[in-house]
């Protein structure tokens, strides 16, 4: 019934308002709503900081002019704000406030940038993440997917303009270099249901009853057809579907244990998909793939690694050593910039490659259980 | 006591003048147009508005129930901007009505334009849902929140002046040939429209869907302070402000100039008007 009236009002206007809130966070302020006193030329808030979860400041204009009160987090962004408190009145302000650090401000007659003071919000709603090292791990790891998600989307905007251009030198120089950058957040990626097969899958897809597109059917286009005049189409809808990700992608936080998680996927996808050169299969640029996979999982170990030593130093130690090793076995194929091609390694050099995954991939699978405890 | 609670009497003035200023446009046109048994819906639209005004703010202010900021910005930008497309029309109509009167019957003008009831229902009610809301809020804020029971006297009475002034602006409509009405109260809501629109931007930018809330385009807070009693009514008509985005005033200027323009552009010479009596209210 409590929801009913507002909710009436709402489809009234045709506004599809997620009323309200009885089962929010709950409500982090347990000695009552923070007073703010605001007069004229002050802006006193009792507390400076908060719980994260729903803040209630109660603002009473001791002043002699109509005040606002905004609460403010970074670059201006108004995360609550209240107008028209009148001298005399009191106000109260509920505020949804996650973790981080915010800036209260009165504005008394309404104009100017306010009276601002620092405010500090800390801890987290969600379990898991109540451990601040694991919180940050979730808030780092979003930093380097963001710090990837930017040039991938640049370098499939210019793959994709080469590939409708016709130029095909180009677009297979870029195409190893645009996946790079997917392939390095791919957890991230396989989070969004079918747009993962929608960008990356392989020919196999077809058999799954999907349509074959993305990045593979151009791969295809480029270097066993060699005629991209047809592939237009499925250009503009790789860079459409990147998009998506990305701005989906960016607005994505992963919870510890996915992080812990990603970071095994990525290996098995080396070993099932690089390894055997199933992956790039007509331009066999596995090896790049095999880099970013290997990059990306290190990046989620980075992400995790003040938790993990808090937790397990000697498993720390183990993927130091397991990483260093791959790395240094893989930079044995090295080419110029990039890497060699998958058909330029012997059967020897792919064992080796093998070798080196599964011993890492040891270690990186007792991840999730130390995170989970 | 009185300097104390003045500014409580001008936000109730401001917020209600937002309201009555269309409505009280309205139910004069309707009175000209020889169309009063419109009138009953004009009410329903008030009246359902403010019921839900009172009753949303009654919520948020007697249970845990609250509004996120965004959802909050949201409601207003959205029936900011559907309030400017129900302005517009009824702009539209005052343009044919008042290029359709060259010396003809009022009985023709009625059929000339037709004006539907949901049309009048959802005009009066989106006039004072907008910042019925807001209002409601403030109004449970000063109940529950102020020292003294002067606060909620001066909120009641400069909603009651907004009403008598919005009556005294129809009466002076009514009584005004009908060329003239339909010209001058025309020129008005544009002015409206385009300040409603500008608000809705306002709140868009707020709300972080559109960015450039702290581009000010022009900043006169310095010259005019925005809570005397000449600034609030100014913000309350036509919601202009001494410190908008850069945005907001693009929006204000890209509907009002040729909306504007094309309301008072003569697509024929219109014969001079016939006088017509019009009934004592």
């Amino acid at each position: 019934m409590r929801k009913t009236l507002v909710l009436t009002g709402a489809a009234l206007l045709g506004l599809g308002l997620t009323a309200c809130s009885k089962d929010e966070p709950k409500s982090a302020d347990a000695g009552g709503p923070i007073a703010v006193s605001a007069t004229d030329t002050a802006c006193d808030v009792a507390k400076k900081e908060a719980a994260s979860g729903v803040v209630t400041f109660a603002i009473s204009n001791k002043g002699g002019k109509i005040t606002e009160f905004y609460v403010y987090a970074a670059g201006d962004r108004v995360m609550a704000e209240v107008e028209n408190i009148p001298p005399g009145i009191t106000r109260e302000l509920k505020a949804e406030l996650p973790a981080g650090t915010y800036e209260t401000a009165c504005k008394p007659g309404m104009i100017g940038s306010g009276i601002r003071a620092a405010f500090t919000v800390s801890g987290s709603a969600a379990p898991l993440t109540a451990d601040a090292k694991l919180a940050d791990a979730t808030a780092n790891y979003q930093r380097y997917v963001q710090s990837q998600t930017v040039p991938l989307l640049a370098k499939t905007e210019e793959f994709v303009t080469a590939v409708k251009a016709g130029d095909i030198a180009k677009a297979k120089a870029l195409f190893p270099i645009a996946r790079t950058y997917w392939e390095r957040i791919e957890p991230v990626a396989e989070i969004f249901g079918d747009l993962d097969p929608k960008i990356d899958g392989r020919e196999d897809v077809i058999a799954e009853g999907m349509a074959f597109t993305g990045f593979h059917k151009l791969e295809q286009d480029l270097w066993v057809k060699g005629d991209v005049s047809k592939s237009g189409a499925i250009a503009d809808q790789l860079l459409v579907d990147v998009k998506e990700i990305v701005a989906k992608a960016t607005a994505e936080k992963l919870s510890p244990l996915q992080l812990a998680n990603g970071a095994k996927e990525l290996l098995d996808e080396v070993a099932s998909g690089k390894i055997t050169g199933e992956e790039d299969r007509y331009s066999h640029t596995d090896l790049w793939d095999f880099a970013a996979n290997l990059e990306g999982s290190k990046a989620s170990v980075a992400a995790l690694r003040p938790a993990l030593e808090d937790r397990a130093p000697d498993l720390v130690a183990k993927l130091d050593t397991a990483f260093k090793n791959a790395e240094t076995t893989l930079a044995k194929h090295r080419d110029g910039d990039g890497w060699k091609l998958h058909t330029a390694l012997t059967t020897g050099e792919l064992k080796e490659l093998t070798d080196v995954i599964n011993a890492l991939a040891e270690p990186i699978s007792k991840i999730a259980a130390v995170i989970a405890k | 006591m009185i300097g104390n609670v003045f500014p409580t009497f001008l936000i109730g003035l401001r917020e209600g003048l937002e309201a009555t200023l269309v409505v009280s446009i309205l139910v004069a046109y309707l009175v000209k147009s020889d169309r009063r048994g419109k009138l009953p819906l004009v009410w329903l639209g008030v009246g359902l508005a403010v019921a839900l005004s009172v009753g949303a703010a009654a919520l948020l202010e007697y249970t845990a129930a609250h509004l996120t900021h965004e959802q909050q910005e949201l409601f207003d930008a959205i029936t900011s901007i559907v309030a400017v497309c129900f302005v517009t029309w009824m702009i539209f109509w005052m343009r044919r009505a008042a290029r359709s009167i060259g010396g003809e019957l009022r009985d023709k003008l009625s059929e000339a334009i037709g004006i539907g009831s949901v049309a009048v229902v959802g005009m009066s009610f989106l006039a004072v849902a907008r910042e019925g809301l807001e209002t409601a809020v403030l109004f449970f804020a000063t109940i529950e929140g102020s020292d003294s029971p002067w606060y909620v006297v001066a909120i009641l009475a400069g909603i009651l002046t907004s009403v008598v002034i919005g009556y005294f602006l129809y009466i002076s409509a009514v009584r005004i040939n009908l060329t003239k009405f339909f010209t001058w109260t025309g020129a008005l809501l544009v002015l409206v429209a385009a300040g409603i629109l500008k608000y809705g931007v306002h709140d868009l930018q707020e709300a972080d869907v559109l960015p450039g809330l702290n581009d000010h385009a022009f900043d006169l807070s310095n010259v005019i302070d925005p809570t005397s009693w000449g600034a609030q009514l100014i913000a309350g008509m036509f919601n202009l402000t001494v410190q908008p985005s850069v945005l907001e005033m693009v929006a204000w200027g890209a509907y009002a100039v040729p909306v504007l323009i094309l309301f008072l552009m003569p697509n024929r010479t219109p014969r001079p008007a016939a006088a017509v009596p019009t009934p004592a209210e």
